[in-house]
């Protein structure tokens, strides 16, 4: 026997699952100490994975809906994962944005921050305000960055605020008074101002980038309906129909009074909450009672955060 | 965020993904050993509801997502054969019939499942059944070799050889890492 105890003799078979126990864990016990055997191993076994698909047999397609009912009476899904995820999605795409800036970059002027590199300080301290607020830790960022410390305080939020009670109430950003909504509000919020934020750096280098996915626009202008009637200085009950990915009709009930309804792009409303389009320069079409939906749209584009 | 961390956290999207994305594997896995349509369904389920109910027991660090759901499937499929075998000992019911299922015209088109199908087939005869009867018979290398007759050394190393000549022709397809 050599110095590897038989064990490379033995991959093949371990890696089929067709060694008998003892062998498995002296193979185990080996791969622990041994890279070069542990990357054969590794190889073997990824590619005895795949050997199902030497006859592949998909399955029914009612078994899809039947098998994830069953998963969700077994583990109740947590309301935030999806949210959480969603915000993770943009701070990734953020980052690998930031990562491909030269140093010439970070200087470029922002209208709102003077540089990009003010941007992600101002996106920062948004986001640290939050996590103080949830009470989640704070995790320093290697290299003293302005990237490193906002994708690290970033990541500590996210997996921070996904274990906490969704209607737990935090402190919102924005530029008014501070504002109380559940953690799930605030999961969005942050998802919807890094997008936005992001959207800043692209325009600042020239890069532009695609809008997020629908489920996330969604999700920001059912939080912004939502945010609407508190926001609103006149009173009334709006409809808002929104088109495009994303879109969907929502009620926005400000107490009694006129009605209207508002047809827009659903990702182009929610530049304008973002107040990167001003009000009167969002193509839109109103139906009822235009001074109303006007008052809707203005304060409309109050509800973000710079 | 990784698809782990997103099913830990209870993200039940995540879950729909990795369904959508391995259900063929796993079913087309299950139904191999089994050869019953029935079982392979419930093997499929219980594979897929344990990853939702347990994400925390797969170890990232000892392979992919893929590798691990293959592994837990097989066992799954090998329990339900032996559960099978004491029954049929005791009741002497017929033995399990083989399922030759229909194959899905989307996934032959389907690269990886057109190179695995292949490089299985590119394999000589006696390392070919070797590999069936070890991974989709759920035998040990010993009894391998028993039923072909052959010395263990030899059904260790046959097992080992065929599994890298599938490697290596996988990795030429670019599906496996070199």
């Amino acid at each position: 026997m050599d110095s590897h105890g038989g064990v490379p003799d033995l991959l093949g078979a371990w890696a089929l699952g067709a060694c008998d126990d003892d062998e498995s864990a002296r193979v185990e016990a080996h791969l622990t100490g041994c890279a070069t055997c542990a990357a054969e191993a590794n190889r073997l076994r990824v590619t005895a994975g795949w050997l199902a698909l030497d006859g592949a047999v998909p399955p029914p397609v009612t078994l899809r809906d039947g098998v994830l009912a069953v998963a969700r009476t077994r583990r109740a899904p947590n309301p935030l994962g999806a949210l959480a995820a969603a915000y993770a999605a943009q701070v990734a795409r953020l980052d690998g944005v930031l990562r491909a800036l030269s140093a010439a970059d970070w200087h470029r002027p922002d209208p709102r921050h003077a540089t990009v590199d003010g941007i992600i300080a101002h996106l920062a301290a948004n986001d640290a305000r939050l996590a103080e607020d949830a009470g989640v830790p704070a995790r320093p960022g290697t290299g003293g960055t302005a990237r490193a410390t906002w994708r690290a305080q970033a990541d500590a939020l996210v997996a921070g605020l996904v274990i906490l009670a969704p209607d737990r109430p935090v402190r919102l950003a924005g530029r008014g008074a501070p504002q109380r909504a559940p953690v799930r509000d605030a999961l969005v919020q942050r998802a919807f101002e890094t997008w936005i934020h992001l959207d800043d750096v692209t325009v600042a280098v020239g890069r532009p980038l695609p809008p997020p996915p629908t489920g996330h626009i969604r999700h920001i202008a059912d939080l912004a309906a939502r945010l609407l009637p508190r926001a609103m200085v006149t009173t009334g009950t709006v409809h808002l129909v929104l088109h495009g990915p994303g879109g969907g009709e929502w009620t926005v009930d400000a107490g009694a009074g006129p009605e209207a309804t508002i047809f827009a792009d659903a990702v182009a409303f929610c530049r304008l909450v973002a107040n990167r389009i001003a009000p009167d320069a969002l193509r839109h079409t109103v139906h009822g009672d235009r001074p109303l939906a006007a008052a809707t749209l203005r304060a409309a584009a109050t509800l973000g955060c710079d | 965020m990784r698809l782990r961390d997103r099913l830990v956290a209870g993200d039940d999207t995540a879950l729909t993904e990795v369904y959508d994305r391995w259900a063929t594997l796993v079913h087309s896995l299950a139904l191999r050993i089994v050869g019953d349509r029935g079982a392979a369904e419930d093997i499929t389920q219980d594979v897929f509801v344990h990853v939702w109910e347990r994400p925390e027991s797969y170890d990232p660090a000892r392979g992919p997502l893929r590798a691990w759901l293959s592994v837990v499937a097989r066992s799954r499929a090998l329990d339900w054969l032996r559960r099978g075998r004491v029954r049929a000992r005791y009741q002497a019911i017929s033995p399990p019939v083989t399922v030759e299922g229909p194959v899905d015209e989307a996934l032959m088109s389907d690269i990886v499942a057109k190179a695995v199908r292949s490089a299985v087939a590119d394999l000589p005869e006696p390392q070919r059944k070797a590999i069936r009867l070890a991974y989709f018979g759920g035998h040990t290398y010993r009894e391998v070799a028993r039923q072909l007759g052959i010395p263990e050394g030899t059904a260790k190393s046959r097992l080992r050889v065929a599994l890298r000549t599938i490697a290596d022709r996988l990795t030429a397809d670019g599906i496996v890492d070199q």
